[in-house]
């Protein structure tokens, strides 16, 4: 029942996958994910994101409805699986129930609440006798507290001075010494990807740029490529130098 | 020479000093600490709290003297609330609809409990019933359970007993008292199969 209400619902996200367990469209991941046909701890839910963030920064376009849809989805792919976490889900206890023993259950149900309405009925009861019943109910003077008052008597010009750097307008932060970064993941993917089309392979150090930041989006990009089986890496020793080649893949051969 | 007062007048010194005490008091003061004040016994409160008693027995003083709210404490005689809210522009609280009595009492027998322990008992959720009871400083916060996710825990509040007239939690009806009948769990039982059946394609 709640795998076909949430296949109504998620028409509008349209999205390509190419997981290691799954090779399809993100709905349809979804849909054989409410229906027990895969297996939510083998889905990388960051994968899926990294996927669709891709296929957005290609596109260009920025469909909100979609992207909506698509973080509604992934929210609930999450809450499934932090859910597994959690020992004694009810649900699936309630999913197990025949009609009849469901029956029997929420008529106990019932008849619990039941006996706390009635309970609430006499509250009712006590309240209309007894809320309005006026007790003294003011603060004690403070003279007739035992606490003393402050010895002495502060000035109130005192407290002006204390206030006062509180209410003067924090000078605006340097910011000259940050540099603006224009590093971006996909972007680098996209040229590491093109440069494995036209040569098949190439070593970290001639495609890898000079600054640091830059250098380390490079590294992610090549890991991302080696996590999605499109390129393989291979370094002789530590430190030494990362030989990337693609690797054959039927899906994009097709 | 001191005028002779008929001695039956007279109110016990302990008695005057617990009035005293009783008068200057914001809120109810439990036995032990009218006892640590006056410095006497708590048995000895208790007897000039009996005497205290009788003299402000209902239709004697303007006053009444209440045990409430885990102590004692001195209320306006209900014939003369009227006038005091006229001078005072006090009001009597504003009724409590049926969702908030019936959240009040799950919290009230069940507590500590926590927004899950009442959704479950009510079948629907009680956010706004129970904000709506904190908001009028019947339910507080009372720390949070040891469950995954430590949700926050909530029980009655002694403006709650007040308000209700009761003395402790203790003086609450035992919810046994309340359960439903045999006639009235099998009109239930039928009323949910007649639904049930009648859904049925």
């Amino acid at each position: 029942m709640r795998a076909d209400a949430t296949a109504v619902a998620a028409p509008a996200v349209e999205l390509e996958l190419d997981l290691d367990v799954f090779d399809g469209p993100f709905d349809l991941l979804v849909t054989l994910i409410l229906r027990d046909e895969v297996d939510i701890w083998e889905v990388r839910v960051s994968r899926i994101i990294a996927e669709y963030v891709l296929r957005l920064a290609d596109s260009g376009e920025f469909d909100l409805d979609a992207t909506s849809q698509f973080v509604v989805l992934v929210a609930a792919l999450l809450e499934m699986k932090s859910r597994l976490l959690l020992e004694g889900e009810v649900e699936d206890v309630l999913e197990d129930l025949d009609p009849d023993e469901a029956a029997r259950l929420l008529v106990d149900r019932l008849v619990r609440f039941g006996q706390f309405r009635n309970a609430a009925g006499a509250l009712r009861g006590r309240w209309a006798t007894h809320a309005g019943t006026l007790y003294r109910n003011v603060p004690l003077p403070t003279a007739l507290l035992r606490r003393p008052e402050p010895a002495t008597r502060l000035h109130r010009r005192l407290l002006a001075d204390a206030l006062a750097p509180l209410l003067r307008e924090p000078p605006v932060p340097d910011t000259s010494h940050l540099a603006d970064l224009a590093v971006s993941l996909v972007r680098e993917l996209r040229r590491l990807r093109r440069l494995l089309d036209d040569s098949g392979g190439f070593t970290f150090g001639a495609v890898a740029p000079a600054g640091r930041v830059e250098r380390a989006v490079t590294f992610f990009a090549l890991l991302e490529l080696h996590a999605s089986g499109e390129a393989r890496l291979r370094q002789t020793r530590h430190f030494g130098e990362i030989h990337v080649a693609r690797c054959a893949r039927p899906a994009l051969a097709t | 020479m001191l005028a002779v007062t008929p001695a039956d007048l007279i109110m016990d010194h302990l008695s005057r000093r617990l009035e005293a005490l009783l008068f200057i008091a914001p809120r109810p003061v439990p036995a032990a600490a009218l006892a640590a004040s006056c410095e006497g016994s708590e048995d000895d409160v208790s007897l000039g709290l009996a005497e205290l008693a009788v003299e402000y027995a209902e239709g004697r003083h303007g006053l009444v003297l209440r045990e409430i709210g885990g102590g004692f404490s001195l209320a306006v005689a209900d014939d003369c609330a009227e006038a005091v809210r006229r001078h005072s522009g006090l009001e009597r609280p504003e009724d409590l609809s049926s969702a908030l009595l019936e959240t009040l009492s799950v919290v009230a027998y069940l507590e500590p409990v926590t927004r899950a322990d009442i959704a479950e008992v009510r079948g629907v959720s009680s956010e706004w019933a129970l904000s709506g009871l904190v908001e009028r400083g019947l339910v507080e916060e009372q720390g949070r359970a040891a469950t995954p996710g430590a949700p926050i825990l909530y029980a009655t509040t002694g403006r709650f007993l007040k308000l209700f007239g009761l003395r402790s939690r203790a003086e609450l009806p035992p919810l046994e008292e309340f359960a439903l009948e045999a006639g009235e769990v099998e009109e239930i039982r039928a009323r949910l199969l007649s639904n049930a059946a009648r859904r049925r394609p």
